[in-house]
Order: C-alpha cells, then structure tokens, then sequence
C-alpha cells in the first residue's frame, strides 16, 4: 500500500509561498482558455459534437482500427498492434535494433512514460533524447514529469537555470527563460543532428485516411521525424478519429483548451514515409480494453489530453503533481487509475467540485467516475483514511433518528466543555479551522416546544 | 403553497437559526410550511465515500419522515444535502413514493427564485456581502453559471434574489472555485483542504465586502472556522438569515 495522498502532498504544501506560486501558474493557464473558448460562441456545442464522436470511436473501435490500420499500410507504413506494455517495448527496441538505431530523438508522449519505455530501450544500449523542453529538463533532473501538458511546471526558472550551468554549461546564476530556451536549443541541435531515428506520439489517428495528426509548440517533433530515415509513431488506440474532419473538430479545442492558444505551433499531418525512409507506427492497448468493457470506465477514453481538468483542479494545483501515484495527475489520472487499491486513497483526493467536467472539451464524467472508484474500493473493503472502520457505524448512526439525534447532542456537548485550545489539537479540521460554536439545542428540539409536533 | 422542510443533520444540530430563518422568511412569504420529525442525514457522508449501502438506512429514514406530512414542495436550506438526496432516493431505494419525493425537494434558493419565485417587497438594508458560490449548488443544481462554461447569458440564482434588497452591495469573489471543505475531504486531506478554505476567505474579504453569503451551510461551516481561527473581520451568514431579516 502506498503512502496516502494526503501524506504525498505535506512537503510540497509545507512551502506555502511556492504552493501558490505553483496554483497561480496553472490558473494563468486556466484564464488563457476561458478567454479561448469564450472567443467562440459555439464552444459548448463543440464539446458535445466532440463527445460524441468520441464515444462513436470507443463503440466502433474494432472496424476503426482495422481501417486505419488497413489505410496506413496502403500508404506505405507499417503497423503494430501490442497488448501490452512489455509487448510494445520489446516491438520498439526490435524495429531500432534490426536497423542498427543507435540514437533516438523522441518527442513528447504520455504513452512512452505508461509503458517505460526509456528504460527499456537504454537497457537494449538505445541513447533516447528527449526533445520537448520540458520534457529534457526532466530527463536532466532525472524526475518524472508533474503535469501532461507543461511537465515542468513545478521548476522555478531559477531552478532550471541551475540544472542548465550543471549539464550543458549555462552560465552560473542565469534564469532569464529566452537565454536558457536558446542554451536548449544550441544543444538539442547537436542531437538532432546525431540522431539515427525519431519517435513521436498522435493526437489523432485519422481512420479513413490512415494518416495522423502531431501537434506541437516548439516544432521538435517535425525535426526529429525530418531528419532520420525511420519514424516510430506510438499511440493508445483511443487516439482514432473517423474522419479528417473530427481531427480538425478536435484541433480547434485542443490548444485552446490546454495552453489557451488558438492553435498549437506545429501540427502535421503525416500521411506516408518519405521516399527512402520508414515510418512505422505502434498501437498500444495495455488495460485498455479491459477498461472500456466496464461502462462506468469507459469515457475516459474519450480524452484528447488537453490537460485542463489538471489546470483547474484546485487539489492538483495546491498538492502538486508528484503527490499522486499514477503517472498522469489530476483529475482524469483520478479517473483513469482512481480504483487501484493499492493506492486507494487517490480517489479521496478529489472534492467532487465538478470544475473538470466542466473544463473537458470531450465531456469526459470525471467527477462520476471519481466517485465511481470510491463506490468499487467501498465494495472490496478497501478504503483509506480508516473509513473501512467508522463508515458501517456512521451508517448505523445515522441510520436511526434516535441515535444520530443523541450522537449529535454528544458532539455539541463535547465541543462547549472542551477548551479551545484542546479543540485546536486535535488535528484534521482542526488543523487549520476551528469548530462550529455549537447551540444549546437542535432545531427539531426547539419546533417541538415551540411548534408542537 | 404547502411546504415541508427538510432540515439536514448538520442544520439542525449546529445551525439550527438557518432553519428558523428558513422555516419563518417561508411563512412571511404566505407559505403554509410544516416540519417532521425523525429526519436523519441525505448519505451524503456516506456516499461521498462510495459507502452506498451503509447510506440506505439513513436515506430511507429521511425519506419516510419526509412523507409523514402532504406537501406540494419539500425546501431545503443546504444545496448539497439536496443534491445527495435527491440522488440518493433515487438510487438507494425501491420505494415508488421515495423516487417521487425526490423530485420533488428543491434547494431554498432554488425554491424561491423558479418554484415560487419571491415577488415580495423587501425592506432595504445597508450591507456589502460577498457571494459563495458552492460547487454543489452551482454546477449540480444550475444555481449560477459556472466559470468555466460558454453561456451567451450566465445566470446567478443567488444574485437574482438578493439584488431585490434595496441598499444591499453585492460582490463576488475572483473565482468561483471550491472551497474545500468536500465532507471528509476536510478531514483527511486536511493541508489541502485547509489552504482551500484560506484562499476562499481571502477572495471573499479582498471585495471589501462585510459578510460572506451563501447557500451551503457545510461550505460555510469551513469559511466560518478559518475566519475564527484567524480573527478575520467577516460574518459568515446563510443567505436566509438576510432574506428573513428584510421580509
Ligand atoms: S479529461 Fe478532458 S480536460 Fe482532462 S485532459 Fe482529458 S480531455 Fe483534457
């Protein structure tokens, strides 16, 4: 058993000054993509048009994916299906080692960081580079990444200027983000350059053209994937879309509602190997189905990744992104991962604001589904905080008029001849709020005097 | 039009002037109101934790106090609890007259401002409050717009009546997020929680305004206990007890 979410966050909330720090830079965030979407009218109507074609490709996947697949190929590419993680790992090393690959320049993929895939391959001898800024910061700090969209956002620049001067000679004390971006840049040039194939992830597999969509801000998917003869591109196989006209549907939403940018820099649209080189493209399932068989489980596979519902999630933004156990933090990691029992306190870790359905331009339930792994951990007597022990007697409690009536009494009675100072040490609430001053009487108590029955 | 109140646990146990100020701005307004008793708690405690069949007793008990007495409206002055309620009704029980119960519970502000909408003139009052929007309330019964929605015209249920007080000052804080109490979410994630609910109170006393408003008492219970904790100048008030004051 893990340790509980509510004991993950106490260092990062012990700094309260960078806890706000940390909430403001997300809301920023949050502020940009109101404004975004607020600048299209038709927003709402967008966001139902999406989930619903979004739960048209989770009900059709299986002749989605063997048009896509089937398309693809008819362009030249080459398609892998793996079941699992294990199954993708050893697919990709396989491809990078009958080719004599020695060096990998990969953009960001959420994917890659599911199925483990950097440590696979360095152990096959594979130098893998990561091109995304954020992302480089991260293989340099050796850290995980704490957000899906800005995965450094928990790094002062201050920070990353340190990180820079120690690993590629920045000069001592500088922070200034435009040096420190150049610095990157200068020194991300000579991998590209060294590099003897690329990887990439999806946004969108379009079905009908077998073809797919890479959005990004900095453009280092398309230098890596221009360079070198073989492209590797790996997805989830929830990233398929019908048509070309719901990938644009979702590329209208996705940087608007992640980063609040009508677009994001670079999207391309790749649609064959170029003359002379390979592009191979690997389909990942690892849970996935299993998780859409359940339809209580099911929409979160309707996600684009955006990363909004983690913006605006007042629990991520003050507990950090490291405080959770899954890899993708924040409310659809909740969703997505939410009935792990082994870490069962992850979905208590939500206040069931609803903000996040609200924000997700694909309707994902995340809230429901939330509250759908406390109900499934209920059930196998897995829950945390103690609840396995007080809930079947706060049931029994306040089950009956009579003694949820005498226990409340107890407890008014209780907080007036405790001193407040006691009151205050007792931790939990109390931490940092003090206790209702309870009244002499109940309501119910005064209506019958005053009322009658 | 005949009413029974619904007074959740936490109401009659600690707040019990929400109710008198719920159960008398009712009657000032011409109502015939009623309250049974034997009322025990809408699950929410334990349904938030996932724990539904430890809810259903409690439901059921609710659910049968609440039918000893005909009514054509049930008013509750706790969104939250109204929510669960209802919810719970539904799902918990097999009861025919429970599920029609519950479509028939509404939120006080609710109640007043689409049910019976108040139309009552009001008494002026000079006072600056500040608005608490709880999640609840806003995004499961439609009592405003939340933030993050698209609406060519965002409604606030809570602004729309309060407005009608003559001299009132209204303001809101800068962003209508959660305040953090989420039942024992404020007890086992306390250092989240806690800072959640410093954040609020800051918002709410940054509009200058002299009271916090709102609906929900157990959001409010959470303001109430960090403005005492640090001696901040600010009521916490239901918004009733400003209604019943100017009616
Ligand atoms: S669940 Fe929705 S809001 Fe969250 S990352 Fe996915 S698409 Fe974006």
């Amino acid at each position: 058993m893990s340790q509980t979410h509510a004991r993950k966050v106490e260092t990062f909330t012990a700094d309260e000054a960078r806890v706000d720090w940390h909430s403001a830079a997300l809301l920023a965030l949050r502020d940009k993509r109101d404004l975004q979407a607020k600048s299209l009218p038709e927003w709402e109507q967008m966001r139902e048009t999406a989930s619903r074609m979004k739960l048209y490709v989770l009900s059709h996947l299986p002749e989605l994916l063997e048009q896509f697949t089937s398309n693809c190929e008819a362009n030249g590419m080459e398609v892998h299906w793996a079941r699992d993680a294990k199954e993708h790992n050893e697919i990709v090393a396989g491809i990078l080692k009958e080719r004599g690959k020695k060096k990998l320049v990969k953009s960001k993929s959420m994917l890659t960081e599911e199925v483990h895939l950097v440590p696979h391959l360095e152990k096959h001898g594979i130098e893998c580079i990561e091109t995304d800024l954020g992302e480089r910061i991260l293989q340099l700090r050796e850290e995980p990444p704490s957000h899906i969209v800005v995965p450094a956002i928990h790094l002062k620049k201050e920070e990353i200027g340190e990180l820079f001067h120690e690993k590629i000679g920045t000069q001592a004390g500088a922070s200034d983000p435009t040096y420190l971006t150049h610095a990157a840049r200068e020194s991300m040039r000579q991998e590209f350059l060294s590099a003897d194939a690329a990887m990439t992830g999806v946004n969108m597999a379009i079905a009908d053209e077998g073809a797919f969509v890479v959005c990004t801000n900095e453009g280092n998917a398309d230098m890596g994937a221009h360079l070198p003869d073989l492209h590797i591109a790996v997805m989830g196989m929830e990233k398929l879309v019908p048509d070309a006209d719901s990938a644009a549907l979702l590329m209208r939403m996705l940087a608007r509602n992640a980063t609040g940018q009508p677009s994001t820099s670079y999207n391309s649209i790749f649609g064959a190997p170029r003359p002379g080189c390979q592009l191979h493209i690997v389909i990942v399932d690892n849970g996935r189905s299993l998780r859409m068989a359940d339809r209580r489980h099911a929409e979160i596979y309707k996600c684009i990744r955006c990363g909004a519902c983690i913006n605006t999630c007042p629990v991520y933004r003050r507990g950090g992104g490291h405080s959770y156990d899954y890899f993708i933090p924040g409310p659809i990691g909740l969703a997505i991962a939410g009935d792990n029992p082994e870490a069962n306190s992850e979905a208590w870790a939500c206040t069931l604001n609803g903000s996040c359905n609200n924000v997700c331009p694909v309707k994902v339930p995340l809230r429901e589904t939330i509250a759908y792994h406390r109900e499934q951990l209920a059930q196998q007597k897995q829950l945390p905080y103690h609840k396995n022990a007080y809930m079947p007697l706060a049931g029994k409690i306040f089950g009956s008029p009579r003694g949820l009536s005498m226990a409340m009494a107890a407890a008014r009675v209780g907080l007036r001849i405790m001193p407040q100072t006691l009151q205050r040490r007792i931790g939990g609430w109390s931490k940092s709020r003090d206790f209702p001053k309870p009244p002499a009487e109940s309501f119910a108590h005064w209506y019958r005097k005053n009322r009658g029955e | 039009m005949k009413i029974a109140l619904f007074i959740p646990c936490l109401v009659n146990h600690f707040y019990p002037e929400i109710a008198r100020d719920t159960l008398e701005l009712l009657e000032k307004l011409g109502h015939g109101v009623s309250y049974t008793q034997g009322q025990t708690c809408c699950g929410q405690l334990m349904t938030n934790s996932g724990c539904l069949d430890q809810a259903r007793s409690s439901v059921e008990a609710l659910g049968k106090a609440l039918l000893k007495e005909p009514c054509d409206a049930v008013v509750a002055p706790a969104a939250s609890c109204v929510v669960a309620a209802r919810e719970n009704l539904e799902r918990l029980t097999s009861f025919e007259d429970f599920h029609s119960l519950a479509g028939k519970i509404f939120e006080l502000t609710e109640f007043l401002h689409d049910i019976a909408p108040l139309d009552h003139p009001l008494k002026p009052l000079r006072k600056t409050v500040s608005l608490q929007m709880s999640c609840h309330g806003l995004r499961q019964l439609g009592l405003g717009t939340a933030s993050e929605l698209v609406v060519a015209r965002p409604v606030n249920k809570l602004q729309a009546l309060l407005s009608r007080i003559p001299e009132l000052t209204i303001t809101q804080p800068s962003r209508d997020e959660c305040c953090g109490f989420g039942g024992t979410f404020s007890v086992d994630e306390r250092d989240i929680s806690g800072k959640m609910a410093n954040d609020k109170v800051a918002d709410h006393l940054a509009t200058g305004a002299e009271a916090i408003v709102g609906y929900d008492p157990s959001c409010l219970m959470s303001l109430g206990g960090v403005v005492s904790r640090k001696g901040i100048p600010l009521e916490v008030m239901h918004f009733s007890a400003l209604l019943n004051q100017v009616t």
